[in-house]
This record gives C-alpha cells, structure tokens and sequence, in this order.
C-alpha cells in the first residue's frame, strides 16, 4: 500500500465512520418529534390491531417498545425525568402498582376512561387503568381428566396428579403474581403450604404458557395452570385442542384474575395525546377486538368474550386486589425460590 | 538498542494507553463499589447463592468434560487418523460454531424434545455447540506434533494408539486445556439458553435480582462473584498450564503418517461426525427453514422484522469497525511505550471478555446513566436545550458494552499480528528513508491484514449473535434480531422466531466459511484458523 492511498483510506474512513455512526446513532434512537413513546409488555402477542387503527385513524407515530413489564419498568426508573417513554402497558397489575408506588406514573381524570373502565379494574388514584383482564387457572386434559377432578388450586398438590402436574416457570411475572395475591389474601403459611404441596408433585416445568398446554395435549401431563388466553389461540387455531378450563375455586373466592393496563408516564411532554390513546383503547369497540384477536376478557365485563373462551360459560372472579399483590411481591419471589419453583 | 533509552517522565503514548485502557475496564473495576454503597442488600438474596453455585458448578463439569471428550477425540480422528472425505470432513467440523447456543435451544423448545428443560439439557446443548473450540485447538496441536517423537516413543515399544494416548495427548495438554477454558467461558457468559431451560445459574440469579426483584446493587454484587470466578477460571487455566508451551513445529513434509482406517470403522469415522453436525447445524437449519417459510405464509413475522435486521446489521458492522481500530489504538500505545504498565493495563482492559453481557450491560449502564443524568442537567441550566439521554438513550451505550464485551478478541488477533512484525524492521524502513507514515502503510498494513480481517470478522458475528446486553441497552428504535428471536422464543412464538434466528446462523456461517477457505487444504497453514482461535485464546488467557 502506497503512503498515499493509505492517507486517503484514513481520510474516507474516519468521513464514512462519522457519518455512519451519526447515522446508526440517530436511526436507531427513535427521536422524532411528536412521536408517542409506548413501552409494551404486550408486545409479544404479535402486532396489534387497536394500535395499528389509532396510528392510522389520528395519523399519529406510534413507537411500540416491547421488553418484559419488569425490564420497562425499571428501564423508566433508570431514565428518570428524561425517559422518553409516554406510556407504560403491563401485562400484570403489580408492575402497574409498583410504578404508581414509585411515581412514575401521572394520573388521568378523564370522564371518557372513567367511563369505560370499571372501578375495580383501576388504580383508585387513576394513574393506571386496565385494558383487559385474565384468568390464570387450572387446564385439564379432555381426554384423560374430568371436570370436577380437580376444581380448586389447592388440588394441583393432590397426590394423584404427581408427575401429573405442568407449570410455567416460576420466574414468570404471571406466576409471581398469582403468589403474591394467594399470599396477601391467604397469608404465608398458608401459600407456602399449598406450593410445597405442588412442589411435591415434581411438576415438569415449561417456559410459556403455550408449551404448559401443548404438554397437556401430548400426554406429557394431564394438569397445568394457564392464563386462559393461551387456551384461546390453540383453540382458534385448532378446535378439538383437548384441553379445558376448570374455573377454579368456584366456591371459594373464585378464580384469580389479573389484568393488563396502562397508564401515562409523569413527565410526558405529550399527554394529550397519551390520553387520546387511552381512550380509544379502553373504548368497547376496541375491547371487543382485545377480546376477539386475544382471546383476552375486556376491561368491562359486559364485552363479550371470544366465542373459544365463551363456550366455557361464565364463572365467579377472585377480586382483583393490586395494593395486596403488589406489597407482596418480593415476599412472592423469595418464597418461590425457597420452595423450588424454578 | 540504545536507541531508546529509558526515559524518567512517563511516555505520552503510556499515558494514553493506560487512560484507554482503565477508560474501557472503569466499570468492570468500579462494581465492586456497589458493597460499599448498600452493604446491606447482599445478604437479602443470598438464599439464591446456593443454588447458583450448584447449578454453574453442575453447568461447568459436565461442559468442561463433554467439550473435552468430543472435541479432543474428533480433533485426535481427524489428526491421527485417515479415512475417505477426511480433508473436508475435519472442516465440517467447524460449522457448529455458528450456531448460537440459544438458537439451537430455540429449536429444541420447538420440537419439545423430552427433558430438555434442565442442567442435563443445558449440558448437551453448549457441549454441542462450545466442541470446536477445543477441536480447533486441539487439532492445530496434533497437526504440528513431530514426527520424530512420536517415532521415538514407538521405538520404545508402544503400539501407535498407545503412542497418541501418552505422548501426543499431553503434548496438546495446553491447547486442549486453553479450548475447554474458552467453552467454559462461553457457558459461563451464557444467558439465553440457561434462561430459555430454566436452569437457576448464577447469570440467572442476576437477571431476577434485577429485574424480579428491582435491586441493581445486588445485582452488581452478584455480578462482582461471578467476574470474580471467571477472573479464578483464567488464572487455573494459567496454572495449569504453566510455562509450557509444547511448541516442536513440524517442519512440512515431517508430519506424523495418519492411521488408514478401513471397512466398518472408516464408514464411522465417516458416518459419526456428519451425523454430530447434522444434529447440531443442519437439522435446526432445515427446521428453522421450515417455520420461517410457514411464519411468512401465515403472517407471523414480527413486525418489527426489517428494522430488527437493519439494525443487527448496522451495529454488527459498526462494531467491527470501532472495536478493532481501539485495539489497533491500544496495541500501537503497547508498541511505542514499550513500558509494561502498558502491556498490564491493555490487558486490563480486555477482561470483559468471558463476562456475561447482562454483567456488563449493569457495569456499563450505572456510570453511563449517571453522567446522562448530570451532562443533561448541565445542557438544561447553561443553555436550556433537552439532550435526552446521550449514552443510555441511544447505540452510544449499547457501543460501549460491546467494546469492553469484545475488545479482547479484537485485541488477541491485532496484537499478535503486529507482535509479530520485529522493531528492527520499522527501523530498517526508516534507515532506507521512510517516514512512520510510509513505515505503516507499506510495512504493516500488508502484514497485519489477517489479523485486521479476522478480528473485523469475530466482532461482527459476536455483536450479531449478542442479546443479553443488546436486550438491556437497546435504545427505542433498536430490537435486534436475537431480541426478536428472545422475544418471540419465550413466548413459544417459534414460527415467529425463526427467520431471525436463520439470518443469524447464517450470517455466523460466512466468517467460518471464509476462515475454513483461507486455511485452504490440509497441510497448509492454517493461518486464519490459527489466527481465529489464537484470538480467542488470546482473549482468554490474557
């Protein structure tokens, strides 16, 4: 190599390396102006139709940035005053309660979303509502379990379902929250007696809840405990998936039931729009298409169901308590690990 | 020499160098701090420890001990051993390197291959896909074994497989030791598998105390450990090694004559590997083909799939420019210094490699944030403009991870390319007249080029495949395509997840291919594959 040529590639090179690097820096950084910044939880259930009609409808940007609720939550955390982030979408209430707690959160009196969204499915300081709720229960095998086999959580720690028994893993913020709630309402003792009664089982456990219903279906297990959605998807993809729901608890408190909400992130330079959001999300024609397309339960309980979880009729739900959940969560996470739910 | 005679004030390029240098490795060195600043919180999740240690500790024997086994005895095949397709079979070999370990656990999740979900599982899967490191090192060893000791050891009466057993395997002890090290390390760096597998290691325990349990300085103290027995890791291997370097180079033509297998166990040697690499490279290619053609067919590509691959490729190749040019930085200090505090803090700089990338992502990410933080306040009170969040908002951060992540490798192929270019002969070019610039360009530019392309080559697929840190640090706009692999993964979304996953394997595949290329046929030198896995090495025990 010439000395010339060697002073023009360094030239050229630091030339496109600079631009390059403003240009890698920039396009990635999703910074453009009156763009409404929405950190996702839900992101993982694929690309959604309310989302995509409001960016269209109100010619709004919409930047969807998806991660686990706990990533989110302490992504704004670290970010402070500066994050970039409009709005905060979980899919479990206790990431909603713990931002509020941490005052991430700005409240919303809105009497639109008020409106929509019942009181019990949002923070009574309105800085979150929810967007749709879930039960988290018992699945059986069609083929090898009868409905009334196991009706309540604390039968998945019956003897007859050892090596029987399928759960998600127990780092699953689903999982932990269903454990904070038993905790806060049942007490310590009482949760840690009914896990270990699981545990006991030697449950196999799988990383999602679709590979706890698969499980089921191919005869690896004949029990597990899902969210019901998960149910949905299979069934809509194939109707004689051999798995049902057992609404648990039906003569106890009911079936535990969390939900999926947002609310807008304090400091947001764009609340109106934020708002403008919330509401077209919380409005019953878009909770009909969470309900539809996720096989999710709408906020308002009045929307109707999708017709694969509808066939299942109607049940009793444990009331949402989110403070409850919420205060209990580290007290969940340690006392998951101290009994060994992986 | 005398012509550079030691100076008393420290060297402007010293000076430089060091700064570099404890620049890079700052946060790696400041984690410790988080015992000072919450001593307390230590002991709130120390009930996690036991279990992180069982579960590493179960991780490292068995993939120490698969790795050692399959690979010794595959390279020790292909070395000692002549059979029909061997020239390209012991090249095959090499292919699993591009398979990522959470990608072929991604396809194993799919297929719910039974008992997957364990140590055990976990243990198959680096074992499958850590092997040719030590393969690649334990062969390059045998190949340049002379003829004459082994030779000497069968006139002393040992049979030829006899002799390999005890002359030829501890004279690759080093190699096949500094192999198993690098897959030791890759394991221990690992978090996709264990997290996909549900095996609690301890870069599992630091992701939940993290993000279950919201505690960062926790999370830095448990990454402290975990630094800490990888830093103990290297210094074993050392050990272990000693000062021996078996090095008797076979002069060409001298190398040791190849056993001719026939009849049933020629069709095995043939037969065994091909099938290992099926197993690991081509049935999840051919899986993930299939789900990825079925994804574009039902709509399940992610949405986020073009901007996912634009971005893989942007930073892959941003990284592999940058990278290398600070280690071209740091090894040209080494070179004009000529100060061992230099050459230490170089070395210094290099320990992020063999660190899980959520550690490093939690040592990058603090001091970032909090310079973001302050230069941010400053901006809005001096001249009331909002910079947003510089480093932490943008690929800034993300580039900062990768290069204290990857710079050993950089740094392991550039230096040894520019170690070997002797002083005398930049000081011959200058007694004939040229000037440092000309000294560069025609003297080391031509000479360094392997070593330039290859360490250009590793960083670009290590940022490709790279997610842990990618995952914390990633700014709005910048999923990647391992995000979206993980994303969809831990959702059981495999359709979604493949062609991601796909464009990763094969864009993993170019740099070895080119490498096996270069290396050309048996019997040449294996200069890029030396270069490679020197690199790596290098990396590792430096």
């Amino acid at each position: 190599m010439s000395r010339k040529r060697l002073i023009t590639l360094v030239a050229v090179g630091t030339a496109v390396l600079v631009a390059g690097f403003v240009g890698v820096v920039v396009a990635t950084s999703g910074s453009s102006a009156g763009r409404l910044v929405v950190y996702t939880a839900r992101s993982h259930y694929g690309e959604e139709q309310p989302f995509k009609d409001f960016a269209k409808t109100t010619d709004t940007k919409l930047t969807l940035f998806g991660g686990e609720a706990s990533e989110l939550y302490e992504r704004i955390r670290s970010e402070g005053d500066k994050t970039r982030a409009d709005l905060l979408i979980t899919v479990d209430a206790a990431n909603l309660w713990r931002a509020t707690k941490a005052g991430l959160l700005e409240p919303v009196n809105d009497p639109e979303i008020l409106k929509n969204v019942p009181a019990d499915v949002r923070d009574p300081g309105n800085n979150w509502f929810g967007l749709t709720t879930r039960a988290r229960t018992i699945m059986r095998s069609t083929k090898r379990v009868s409905p009334t086999a196991a009706t309540t959580y604390e039968d998945l720690g019956d003897p007859r379902w050892r090596d029987k028994l399928c759960l998600r893993s127990g780092t699953s913020d689903y999982n932990v929250s269903f454990v904070a709630d038993r905790i806060a309402k049942d007490g310590g003792a009482s949760t840690e007696a009914m896990l270990r009664r699981w545990m006991a089982n030697d449950p196999k456990i799988f990383g999602s809840d679709t590979d706890v219903l698969d499980a089921i279906k191919d005869g690896e297990c004949d029990v597990g405990l899902t969210n019901s959605y998960y149910l949905g998807r299979e069934l809509h993809a194939d109707p004689s998936f051999p798995v049902a729901p057992v609404w648990a608890d039906q003569n106890g408190r009911g079936t535990h039931v969390n939900l999926s909400g947002l609310g807008v992130v304090k400091g947001t330079k764009h609340r109106a729009k934020a708002i403008k959001l919330i509401r077209y999300l919380t409005e019953p024609a878009q909770q009909r298409l969470f309900a539809r397309n996720n096989f999710e339960f709408a906020a308002d309980a009045n929307v109707q169901a999708a017709k694969e979880i509808a066939q299942f009729g109607s049940f009793k739900r444990d009331p949402i308590d989110v403070r409850g959940a919420g205060e209990h969560l580290d007290d969940a996470l340690q006392l998951m690990q101290k009994v060994g739910w992986d | 020499m005398g012509l550079n005679p030691r100076r008393r004030r420290p060297e402007g390029s010293t000076v430089l160098t060091v700064a570099l240098a404890v620049l890079i490795a700052g946060p790696l060195i400041g984690l410790p701090i988080s015992f000072i600043v919450a001593p307390g919180d230590f002991g709130k999740f120390s009930n996690f420890l036991p279990e992180a240690f069982a579960a590493t500790g179960i991780l490292m024997v068995g993939v120490g001990m698969g790795t050692l086994l399959l690979g010794t005895s595959l390279a020790a095949l292909v070395s000692f051993c002549d059979f029909p397709g061997r020239s390209w079979i012991e090249w095959v070999l090499v292919l699993p390197l591009a398979m990522p370990g959470y990608v072929f656990t991604l396809f194993a999740l799919g297929l719910d291959l039974p008992n997957i979900r364990s140590a055990g599982g976990a243990v198959v899967i680096f074992t499958l896909v850590l092997y040719p490191y030590v393969y690649l090192l334990a062969r390059s060893a045998f190949l340049s074994q002379s003829r004459t000791l082994m030779e000497a050891a069968r006139g002393l009466g040992l049979s030829r497989g006899a002799a390999i057993v005890r002359v030829g395997l501890p004279l690759a002890r080093p190699a096949i030791l500094g192999g198993v090290a690098l897959a030791l390390m890759e394991t221990l760096a690992d978090f996709g598998t264990v997290n996909l597998l549900g095996v609690r290691t301890f870069t599992d325990a630091i992701y939940r105390v993290w993000f279950n349990a919201f505690d960062r300085e926790a999370a830095m103290q448990f990454a402290t450990i975990l630094m800490s027995i990888t830093l103990l890791l290297l210094l074993l291997e050392r050990l272990a090694r000693g000062r021996a370097r078996y090095h008797y180079n076979a002069s060409r033509g001298d190398v040791i004559p190849p056993i001719r297998l026939r009849g049933p166990a020629a069709v095995a040697a043939v037969v065994l590997p091909l099938l290992l690499v099926g197993v690991v490279l081509a049935a999840p290619v051919a899986q993930l083909s299939v789900w990825a053609v079925q994804s574009i067919q039902n709509h399940l590509l992610a949405p986020e799939f073009a901007t996912e691959a634009r971005n893989s490729l942007l930073l892959s190749a941003m990284s592999a420019v940058l990278v290398p040019l600070v280690a071209l930085a740091l090894a040209y200090g080494v070179r004009t210094s000529r100060s061992r505090t230099a050459g230490g803090a170089a070395r210094l700089a290099t320990i992020g490699y063999g660190l899980p990338g959520s550690v490093v992502a939690v040592a990058v990410i603090v001091p970032l944030a909090w310079l973001d933080h302050r230069l941010g306040d400053a901006a809005g009170a001096l001249f009331g403009v909002d910079l947003g969040l510089i480093f932490t908002g943008t690929v800034i951060g993300l580039f900062c991870a990768y290069l204290v992540r990857f710079l050993a490798l950089a740094w392991g192929a550039v230096e040894s390319s520019l170690a070997r270019i002797p002083a005398q002969l930049d000081e011959a070019a200058r007694g004939l007249g040229a000037d440092r610039i000309d000294v560069i360009a025609r003297v080391h530019v031509p000479l360094m080029r392997t070593g330039l392309i290859t360490a250009t080559l590793l960083v670009f697929t290590e940022v490709m495949k790279e997610l842990p840190a990618t995952l914390l640090l990633r700014p709005l706009d910048g999923d990647t395509l391992a995000v979206g692999v993980w994303q969809a993964t831990t959702e059981s979304l495999f359709q979604t997840a493949a062609l991601p996953a796909l464009l990763i394997v094969l864009v993993g595949l170019v740099p070895v291919a080119l490498m096996i290329r270069l290396s050309g046929r048996r019997g040449t030198e294996l200069e890029v594959a030396g270069s490679w896995t020197e690199a790596e090495r290098e990396a590792v025990t430096a």
